[in-house]
């Protein structure tokens, strides 16, 4: 049973660290909190699902013409409502970015109503027995894809021309400049990369928790999940993630119900007074 | 500077009283010789977005616009204020206020939320403000300006949990429940039930509001070897709870639904694996159902409901529903209404024919519309009747219609 | 251009007096309206006394506002001969240490990271209240008694604004002497650099402590006054996203000014009762606004105001 429960919760968990790694991505290189995400993950869901179910295309074309999109999207969002605004302190940019939330979850019902539909997965919907536990086959995808997606990210920044101008960006903007990286591309490019991100999220959740214009408050999770693993780090959202699901999973099974529900928050608050940047999170220095 | 800031906060002040008293201009009385107007504090955001659009904009707007194209009641048009309290307490006072003070409407009609409900109901109560038919299901009884809708929470328990001893003659029974006041006035009630019989929850596990996966408490109830588990759950994670089982390969228990959960939008999320699952249902089924009540009631949404989505559901049902009610009262009470005679049209009221629940009928001491359910099945995704209309009658079951 | 003290005084004294006999011209809504408003108010200048003046992000000021929610609320219910003056000073001072409390662990904190613990925070204050049901009434809500000072019941929302407008009033007066004196300025340095007000002297933790729990006892007052107000309390009433309205406000006013705190109080509130008529539309516009204000009023309103008394001077 604890077999079972433990898998479960990784399944679970991978979403939270999906969110949690487009928020990391976000961060790294503008240092902007992106209280959006969860919403930019339920957007493109929905457009996956209008291209599959009203317009009737197979799955795998559906869901590239998605990540395209929502590559799109996020270089619109950057446009539109980041940049006007780069210049002002990161903290106008989180509300702005919860601006962005409540209009694309508002727009959303608008356009797709605010009915939960149900959604296909690119997994096989199959089970196969472990022991006594039985491993989902959408569970085991969703968990490979998104170490998969993370190593992929993680080669980018680390060997990858682009990758480390992109980094250059974090550590210092006007640096940056000086040395030739075009910081305003770099942005575009971010928000991009996390848009896609999260449409990646928005396809393996939606199966999950099914599509509605609900989705979004996934984002909360996922913070949580990026403060565990240590903000900013890319192992350390999927690690986060994964560890919150499987904490969020084994406290029903102990502990009598009425402390279980505050054990994620309980968590992250003791995670962040023994050890405030996470669990791979690095210091960073601050200017007097 | 300084003078600025003595300026801007004068202005304020100024600005503030301005838009107030603007906003404050003296309405006619709810009733006029050419209409009469209604309204609700309701969820047009927040986590009960979807049902309070269906309720109100199909619902309510769709059919008041069907009796208005034929001219009204008693020469009345029906007009409608609605706000939006995004399922928060706080706002759905500061609205009932606004529709009572500022709007003056006549009764406030089928507003939603336990929360948001009973939030208003003191000062709804104390102002003689007729509160009809409010989506909730926690008994409100007592008040001579209530009147509530579908078969409360703690009846619809004991319904289901006789139903399954005295019929199914089952022994082991579990429950699965929401974390709140809607789960508890599940499991409490139907605890007592059982305790009659000699029973109790053989298990009891619960869920937090929004909870993505379930599959620790399936797990724990799988265990505890049931004959039946009653689920009283959203659609969501009801669905959830379903995919869960069947992916852990859970066969030999039954699983029934709450009134509220019996949607066919849960039985739809679940993909086909919810076959063989039991429900108690408060209403014909919306979209399948051939009665001509309720051909008539998808005939009326396509052709007036206000949402975008006029997919038919048993939120856009029951807006219609309650409408259609609150219409007969008004026929009833004829054309001097005021709101002591309407209340005592509606208490008039004996075997009202609907086509859709029982007939219903109130009285000077009770003002509940709907006490009753019938058990249903999935069978290919459809929900199909395995029982007549069932209602409780001093800890029996009594068949109705 | 200094307005001489008797001119200051006479425009403080005419404002007062045009807003204390505002309820005889207005309806029973907007004096609700006008109370509601205070009450924000008072949690937005609570809020800024934190954020604004020491930079820490503080994202669950809805628990704070229910703690003294429910404070009130049970003190008023089990002991009525308590005088509600005392009522909301226990509903403040529990909900001020409870903040000193939580200041503490979060010293070590920083940025992003205070912002994340104080919404665990909020989220297991309504937790608590949902399960410790036999004090609070959990999910059954807790029906809220009339405010009274010995036989005088404030059982109207007209008694009730003279209950609350006075209330906001001094605590906003409280206000401006402190950001004004010495604790107002360690506070400053605090924000500007920690490193830097450290070497001249301000106790880093001692005032950062200090900074939540006074935060803590505004929001804590405004919550027992928001328990007489709406006289029903549930769990349901404070969510995250009233812990995000409230930072709104203060952006939205302008950070680290008082006048700021209530024109963004005002702003928000009376924007969202406003628009409630436009249903769904209504969300979509305050989502559009937040943008659009942050945009084009970075420093927030008081901010846009002082920048263009600049350019005009």
């Amino acid at each position: 049973m604890l077999l079972q429960v433990i898998f479960s919760g990784l399944a679970t968990g991978s979403i939270y660290a999906l969110v949690a790694l487009g928020l990391s991505l976000i961060y790294n290189t503008t240092e902007h909190v992106n209280f959006a995400q969860g919403e930019m993950s339920m957007v493109s869901a929905f457009v996956g699902f209008t291209f599959f179910n009203m317009l009737g295309l197979s799955l795998p074309i559906a869901i590239l013409l998605t990540l395209l999109i929502s590559a799109l999207l996020g270089i619109i969002t950057e446009r539109l409502v980041i940049r006007p605004a780069m210049r002002a302190p990161h903290f106008n940019i989180f509300i702005i970015t919860i601006g962005v939330s409540i209009v694309m979850k508002s727009l959303s019902g608008f356009i797709w109503s605010h009915n939960d539909y149900p959604y296909p997965s690119i997994f096989p919907d199959e089970t196969i027995s472990i022991g006594s536990a039985t491993i989902d086959l959408i569970g085991l995808g969703n968990i490979g894809a998104t170490v998969l997606l993370m190593v992929i990210l993680y080669a980018f920044f680390k060997y990858t021309r682009y990758g480390t101008a992109m980094r250059a960006v974090s550590e210092s903007q006007n640096a940056a400049l000086l040395m030739g990286v075009n910081v305003k591309q770099s942005f575009a490019v971010t928000w991009a990369i996390s848009f896609v991100v999260a449409a990646v999220a928005g396809i393996l959740m939606a199966p999950v928790v099914f599509l509605s214009t609900h989705m979004g408050i996934v984002v909360i999770n996922g913070f949580a999940a990026a403060i565990l693993g240590g903000w900013g780090s890319i192992p350390g959202a999927i690690i986060g993630g994964m560890l919150l699901g499987v904490i969020d999973n084994v406290a029903p099974l102990y502990l009598p119900s009425q402390i279980k529900n505050v054990v994620p928050f309980a968590v992250i608050f003791i995670v962040l007074v023994i050890r405030p940047k996470g669990i791979m999170g690095m210091e960073r220095f601050t200017r007097v | 500077m300084q003078k600025l800031r003595y300026l801007s906060t004068f202005g304020l002040i100024v600005l503030v009283a301005l838009f107030l008293t603007v906003s404050d201009v003296k309405a006619e009385v709810g009733v006029t010789d050419t209409s009469i107007l209604v309204g609700c504090s309701n969820s047009f955001s927040g986590p009960l977005v979807y049902p309070g659009t269906q309720l109100v904009n199909n619902g309510l707007k769709g059919y008041f616009g069907y009796i208005n194209a034929q001219g009204g009641v008693n020469g009345r048009k029906i007009l409608t204020q609605f706000y939006d309290d995004g399922y928060k307490p706080q706002n759905a006072v500061a609205n009932s206020k606004r529709l009572v003070e500022q709007d003056k409407v006549f009764a406030i009609l089928a507003s939603q939320g336990t929360g948001p409900v009973m939030a208003t109901v003191k000062y709804l109560t104390q102002n003689k403000v007729p509160l009809l038919f409010p989506f909730q299901g926690v008994p409100l009884s007592g008040q001579k300006t209530i009147f509530t809708s579908f078969t409360p929470y703690p009846n619809q328990s004991e319904l289901v949990v006789t139903w399954l001893v005295k019929v199914k003659g089952f022994k082991r029974i579990g429950i699965l429940y929401q974390d709140d006041k809607y789960g508890y006035t599940f499991r409490d009630p139907g605890q007592k039930m059982l305790q009659k019989f000699g029973l109790k929850w053989v298990a009891a596990e619960s869920y937090k509001r929004g909870a993505k996966d379930l599959s620790a408490q399936v797990a724990k109830l799988r265990k505890a070897n049931l004959d039946a588990v009653l689920l009283v759950a959203t659609p969501p994670p009801g669905a959830t709870f379903l995919k869960e089982a069947h992916k852990q390969g859970w066969k030999n228990t039954r699983i029934i639904s709450s009134g509220p959960l019996t949607d066919e939008k849960y039985i739809n999320l679940t993909g086909g694996v919810g076959e063989g699952v039991w429900g108690l249902s408060l209403w014909p089924d919306p979209v399948h159902s051939q009665d001509p009540a309720v051909v008539e009631y998808r005939e009326i949404m396509q052709k007036y409901g206000k949402d975008r989505d006029k997919t038919p559901n048993r939120y856009s049902l029951y807006g219609y529903f309650y409408a259609k009610l609150f219409v007969e009262g008004l026929k009833r009470a004829g054309k001097n209404v005021t709101r002591e005679s309407f209340i005592a049209a509606l208490e008039g009221i004996k075997d009202w024919e609907s086509g859709m629940i029982p007939p219903v009928s109130f009285s000077g001491t009770n003002h509940l519309t709907q006490n009753s359910g019938f058990m249903v099945e999935v069978q290919q995704g459809v929900f199909r009747p395995i029982s007549g209309w069932l209602t409780l009658k001093e800890g029996t079951l009594v068949p109705l219609k | 251009m200094q307005l001489s003290g008797k001119w200051k005084i006479l425009s403080w004294t005419g404002a007062l007096v045009v807003l204390l006999i505002m309820p005889l011209f207005l309806g029973k809504y907007s004096v609700f309206l006008l109370s509601l408003l205070a009450i924000y108010a008072l949690v937005s200048l609570g809020l800024n006394l934190l954020m604004g003046y020491t930079g820490q992000i503080a994202a669950g000021h809805a628990g704070f506002l229910a703690i003294g929610a429910y404070v009130t609320a049970i003190f008023t219910a089990n002991f009525e001969w308590l005088p509600c003056p005392v009522t909301l000073l226990l509903a403040g001072t529990i909900s001020g240490i409870i903040g000193f409390l939580l200041g503490i662990p979060i010293l070590r904190l920083k940025g992003f990271y205070i912002a994340m613990a104080t919404l665990a925070f909020g989220v297991v204050v309504s937790e608590i209240i949902l399960q410790w049901s036999s004090l609070t009434g959990g999910d059954d809500g807790f029906s809220v008694p009339a405010a009274r000072i010995g036989g005088f019941v404030f059982d109207s929302d007209f008694k009730l604004f003279y209950l609350i407008i006075p209330v906001t009033i001094i605590m906003t007066l409280l206000a401006k002497n402190l950001v004004n004196g010495y604790i107002g300025r360690a506070f400053i340095a605090l924000r500007e650099s920690e490193i830097a007000a450290q070497t001249i002297g301000v106790d880093l933790a001692k005032y950062k402590t200090i900074a939540f729990a006074i935060s803590a006892f505004y929001t804590g007052v405004a919550g027992g006054l928001f328990a007489y107000l709406i006289t029903y309390l549930s769990p349901d009433a404070f969510t995250i996203e009233l812990s995000i309205d409230f930072i709104a406000m203060i952006v939205i006013g302008g950070m680290g000014s008082i006048l700021g705190s209530i024109i963004g109080a005002v702003i928000l509130t009376g924007m969202q009762q406003m628009l409630a008529g436009l249903l769904d539309l209504q969300v979509l516009i305050f989502g559009l606004s937040l943008i659009i204000f942050m945009i084009f009023m970075p420093k927030g309103i008081v901010g846009m105001l002082s920048d263009l008394r600049e350019r005009f001077s």
